[in-house]
């Protein structure tokens, strides 16, 4: 899923949603689209859809005829909303959150704290195709759940009885009196690591039995207890299947020009020079 | 000409910078663009060389392909050169 930030940067509510509806409807004609807004008025209680949650409940779905529906409820992050969407979008658009992760369009003359993709006064000076383009330029964002999603709609699931996944994250600690990592933050070889990647994914799928193999790994900083690299394979049975997962992760780790800093309470060095 | 070298992790901290661009002399080799590189960055050469050479710990990549320690390979205009510590990802 490709993720575009939009910020309000002085022009105005109304020529924010403007903007908005505009890239909306380009990133509709290439996929599916969800959107998540951020509003700090929004509080347990106010702003409900039609009925409101059940009383009590942390979670309410309202379902109507052809699979439509409205939801509210409490406890939910930005990361976890467009974790939740990753699997079955294409593009997310996420509106007022000024330290995404992701690049952002700004509208007004007001400068954002990360990277952006256009400064625009309004819709008319917005170019939404190539705003889209760009943001398929960024590195997606990946989750095991999107992944997953992804390799059983292969055109040779029907052959496949075994999905098998490796999922790396953040270790905090690797002995009682380690001192706590907060997190690592990974550089990546651009064009020479996807290069790598993807010939070692080709290598694993050429084998008897495999049918499909996805490898992801994130990169910047990664958080204590977040997922940092996952392994995806599609097989006709479990052998082949723990096999390729457990060579995709070797071969990953050791030949993909990846490189970790760790963040401890301490302190911060290089991976490599801590063997 | 213009080569172009790319430095990561510890590397580029050590020369303050991720990409270098040298000029070296048409035919030039590998290692010469290497000593081009080294030769205003001290900080860099002392974690790179040893008595003998490389830093065993470091590799050489020519347009993505790792050269094994072989410098003498002959460069061309445009080529991308990286200098790696050990990889370390997952």
């Amino acid at each position: 899923m490709h993720v575009l930030g939009i910020l309000d940067g002085g022009a105005g509510e109304e020529t924010v949603e403007r903007c908005l509806d505009r890239l909306v409807s380009e990133l509709g004609g290439r996929g599916r689209v969800g959107v998540v807004r951020y509003d700090a008025t929004i509080a347990d209680g106010l702003h409900m859809p039609e009925t409101g949650p059940a009383a009590g409940s942390d979670v309410t779905y309202e379902l109507g005829a052809d699979g439509d529906w409205l939801a509210s409820g409490t406890g939910l992050s930005i990361d976890e909303a467009l974790d939740s969407l990753a699997p079955d979008c294409a593009y997310a658009v996420v509106v007022g959150v000024p330290s995404l992760a992701e690049p952002a369009v700004v509208v007004g003359d007001a400068d954002a704290e990360g990277e952006t993709i256009a400064a625009v006064s309004g819709p008319g000076e917005l170019d939404p195709a190539a705003v889209a383009d760009a943001i398929e330029r960024h590195e997606p964002r990946e989750t095991l759940e999107s992944l997953v999603r992804e390799v059983k709609g292969s055109p040779r699931a029907e052959r496949a009885g075994a999905i098998a996944t490796f999922t790396g994250r953040v270790r905090a600690k690797d002995a009682p009196d380690d001192a706590r990592t907060e997190a690592l933050e990974f550089e990546k070889y651009d064009g020479v690591a996807d290069r790598r990647l993807h010939a070692i994914r080709e290598e694993l799928e050429a084998r008897e039995g495999v049918y499909e193999v996805r490898l992801h790994h994130r990169t910047g900083v990664v958080r204590d207890g977040e997922d940092i690299v996952f392994v995806v394979v599609l097989a006709g049975h479990r052998e082949e299947a723990f096999a390729t997962v457990e060579d995709g992760i070797n071969r990953l780790k050791s030949e993909v020009p990846l490189f970790k800093k760790e963040i401890t309470v301490d302190d911060e060095f290089w991976v490599h020079d801590r063997p | 000409m213009h080569v172009e070298w790319k430095l990561f992790a510890d590397l580029a901290e050590h020369a303050d910078d991720r990409t270098v661009a040298v000029e070296v002399a048409s035919g030039a080799t590998v290692g010469e663009a290497l000593e081009e590189l080294l030769s205003d960055r001290p900080a860099l050469a002392d974690r790179v060389r040893t008595d003998g050479g490389l830093a065993g710990d470091v590799s050489v990549l020519k347009n993505g392909a790792d050269l094994g320690g072989d410098l003498d390979d002959e460069l061309e205009s445009g080529d991308e050169l990286a200098l790696l510590p050990p990889v370390s990802g997952g």
